[in-house]
């Protein structure tokens, strides 16, 4: 019964308990009704009993005094005799269904018994004792069979009795044994009823609470049960459709996470590139900062270059001009008393004393103003495909050496860590080379620096030179250990005319020009680490081959030497 | 016997400065000095007679107006033979080249080293006398 509901389940095991019910009780009521009429024909039956002894006693009485009566013609007797006689009959009557032939023939016999009684009474009256004794003598035959057939019918009475109360007794005992019978049959039956529908509900309520119990664990793969009855298969419909929810909750839960994990890395992503568009930015700025300030730089020089050449022009002249006013002058100053030689000698040793100072001034601002020139200068070297670590010594020895020549005590370790396997590097030798002697120059300065500011003899400058191949690049590091450089002035680094030399040491172009050549001439980075109180790294790179832009550059230039 | 020499520069010093540096040859008689303000001035100076007879236009490169290297290829389309010498503060290979080119005699860097432009004076002298 799989798609009856369980309502109609429950009222047809209510109407075939209440079926059992009723057969058990019609069943009992049945046999009760039988036995209780048994019983009440057992009970006519000892009545009958009863009034056959009483028969059999009133015939005792009856022929005592009818015979009493027939001898003494007593009137106490003769009534005493007429009770039993009507007791008697009443008996008779009684027990007459028992037997109705015996019961009338007794009748005749009785009362031929008592006629004759009555007509040996009337020969008594008379004296005719012969005939009294006679017709006595027939009563008297008369009583023995009377009292032969009240006993017959007394044993035949009793012996209905006690064969309708065995009968009785049995069906009594069937009774009771087919009530038990019945009852537990019944009880079984209905238990049987009940177990089934009970089970009939509780088997898939249990696979279904299994399904659940599965499903709110998270299994979603547990099976929902199909079969039940109509409540069950809504409930598994239901079942059905939550676990399909919770599928469906657990795959969209899925794709949001993957949405979001797409978002988080487009994001990164974003990020990413944005924090590269930052630096390119940045970079940029920078590289139009350096190019604007280059363009500011060489303008100024060429500004500058015309007046300073007049200086320097009118300087070497006013000394020509000088010494040939000495040779004009020099037959008159004879003439002159001491005192006014010794002055014309003061004055002419002083203008040419600061003549020379406007030439070396003069020159050392000529030297600026090339430096700053070589700004505009756009490259005009050859490109050529060189060994880097080769060139990287050579500027280290010549900056060495350079360094010696202008101060005997100067003295630095030099660490290199030059890589194997370089390929060649295409680039213009003489920019680059001035570029690695500025920042070994600029190394040497740092640490000797330290060395002096400390000046207790047990800092030892360093500098340390690693070249690397790293692919498309190389890379050049170029180490010291001076005093570091402190974060507010890196920007600035690179901006003409910055030094942080005393004046007359450095021109604050050195690192501006080498940012030139690396970056513009040869599509190159140069970058700075430094930690205060630790060190100073430059780190250069530049592509092994030219980039279009490099190229257009020198094409741009003509380099025509 | 004396011969003439037209600088070209913007600049009213480098007159001074010339005139102050050729003091002796103009005392000795051996140059007369001319001096145009600008490439327009120096044109005009040539169409004219210039006496005695010029044997060399130096000529600055940057200048407002038609700058020196115009002013050489229009010197060079009218007199040819005529050498035409370069001052420039700005010995750049571009112009350099451009000079040669378009037909200079030579290129001078600033601050004019005296000794070797008298020099190259000289020799351009030499040859026509």
């Amino acid at each position: 019964m799989p798609s009856v509901s369980i309502r109609a389940r429950l009222i047809f095991l209510s109407v075939l308990l209440l079926a059992i019910l009723a057969l058990s009780s019609a069943l009992l009521i049945r046999e009760l009704a039988s036995v209780s009429k048994s019983l009440a024909e057992e009970a006519t039956l000892v009545s009958v009993v009863k009034n056959a002894n009483s028969a059999s006693k009133h015939f005792g009485d009856l022929k005592y005094w009818v015979m009493d009566a027939a001898v003494t013609q007593l009137a106490p007797s003769e009534r005493a005799a007429d009770a039993a006689k009507a007791g008697l009959d009443s008996d008779l009557k009684a027990i007459s269904a028992v037997d109705p032939a015996l019961v009338a023939a007794i009748g005749d016999e009785v009362y031929a018994m008592t006629d004759l009684a009555r007509q040996a009474g009337v020969a008594y009256s008379s004296d005719d004792s012969a005939s009294g004794n006679a017709l006595l003598e027939q009563a008297k035959s008369h009583v023995l069979t009377i009292d032969g057939e009240i006993d017959r019918i007394v044993d035949r009475v009793e012996q209905q009795a006690v064969a309708r109360r065995d009968a009785s007794m049995r069906g009594a005992e069937l009774a009771v044994k087919l009530a038990i019978v019945g009852g537990v049959g019944a009880l079984l039956l209905a238990l049987g009823l009940t177990a089934l529908t009970v089970r009939s509900i509780t088997a898939p309520l249990k696979r279904l609470e299994g399904s659940i119990a599965s499903i709110t664990q998270g299994d979603l793969d547990a099976p929902v049960p199909t079969t039940g009855g109509h409540e069950m298969a809504a409930m598994a419909k239901t079942l059905g459709m939550l676990r399909d929810s919770l599928i469906e909750r657990g795959r969209l839960e899925r794709e949001r996470e993957r949405a979001q994990a797409e978002i988080r890395a487009a994001r990164d992503a974003a990020e990413a590139a944005l924090h590269e568009l930052k630096a390119a930015q940045a970079n940029l700025i920078q590289a139009e900062k350096m190019a604007s300030l280059g363009q500011l730089t060489a303008g100024i020089a060429h500004e500058i270059k015309n007046p300073l050449n007049f200086i320097n022009n009118f300087a070497s002249l006013s000394t020509g001009l000088l010494d040939e006013l000495k040779s004009v002058v020099a037959p008159a100053v004879g003439s002159l008393d001491r005192h006014q030689r010794g002055q014309l000698d003061e004055v002419s040793e002083l203008l040419s004393g600061n003549l020379e100072r406007i030439a070396e001034h003069g020159k050392r601002a000529d030297n600026i103003v090339k430096s700053m020139l070589a700004h505009s200068r756009g490259g005009g070297g050859d490109r050529q495909n060189v060994d880097l670590n080769a060139l990287v010594e050579e500027s280290l020895n010549l900056a060495y050496h350079g360094a010696r020549a202008q101060d005997s005590n100067f003295n630095i370790t030099l660490d290199r860590q030059y890589g194997v396997d370089i390929l060649p590097v295409e680039l213009v030798p003489q920019d680059i080379t001035r570029v690695f002697l500025n920042l070994f120059g600029n190394g040497f300065y740092a640490a000797t620096e330290r060395r002096r500011s400390a000046n207790d003899g047990t800092f030892t400058p360093v500098l340390t030179v690693t070249t690397r191949d790293l692919g498309e690049t190389v890379e050049v590091r170029v180490r010291d250990n001076g005093a570091g450089i402190p974060d507010d002035i890196r920007d600035k680094l690179f901006q003409p005319f910055f030094t942080t030399k005393p004046t007359g040491v450095g021109t604050g172009l050195g690192l501006s020009i080498s940012y030139e050549i690396v970056t513009k001439q040869h599509g190159g980075t140069i970058g700075i680490a430094s930690e205060v109180g630790r060190y100073t790294e430059f780190v250069v790179t530049l592509p092994h081959r030219f980039s279009a832009k490099g190229a257009a550059e020198t094409s741009a230039a003509g380099g025509g030497r | 016997m004396t011969v003439s020499i037209l600088i070209v520069d913007d600049e009213p010093d480098v007159a001074t400065l010339f005139r102050q540096q050729f003091r002796r040859e103009a005392r000795e008689g051996a140059y007369v000095l001319h001096f145009a303000l600008s490439a327009a001035e120096a044109l005009e100076r040539l169409a004219g007679e210039i006496e005695p007879r010029l044997i060399v236009i130096l000529s600055d490169i940057n200048m407002p107006g038609m700058d020196g290297l115009s002013l050489l290829r229009e010197i060079k389309k009218r007199r040819p033979d005529l050498p035409v010498m370069m001052l420039t503060a700005y010995g750049d290979e571009e112009r350099r080249r451009r000079a040669n080119e378009y037909g200079a005699a030579d290129f001078v860097t600033k601050p004019v080293d005296f000794d070797f432009l008298k020099e190259r004076l000289r020799q351009l002298h030499a040859p026509s006398t």
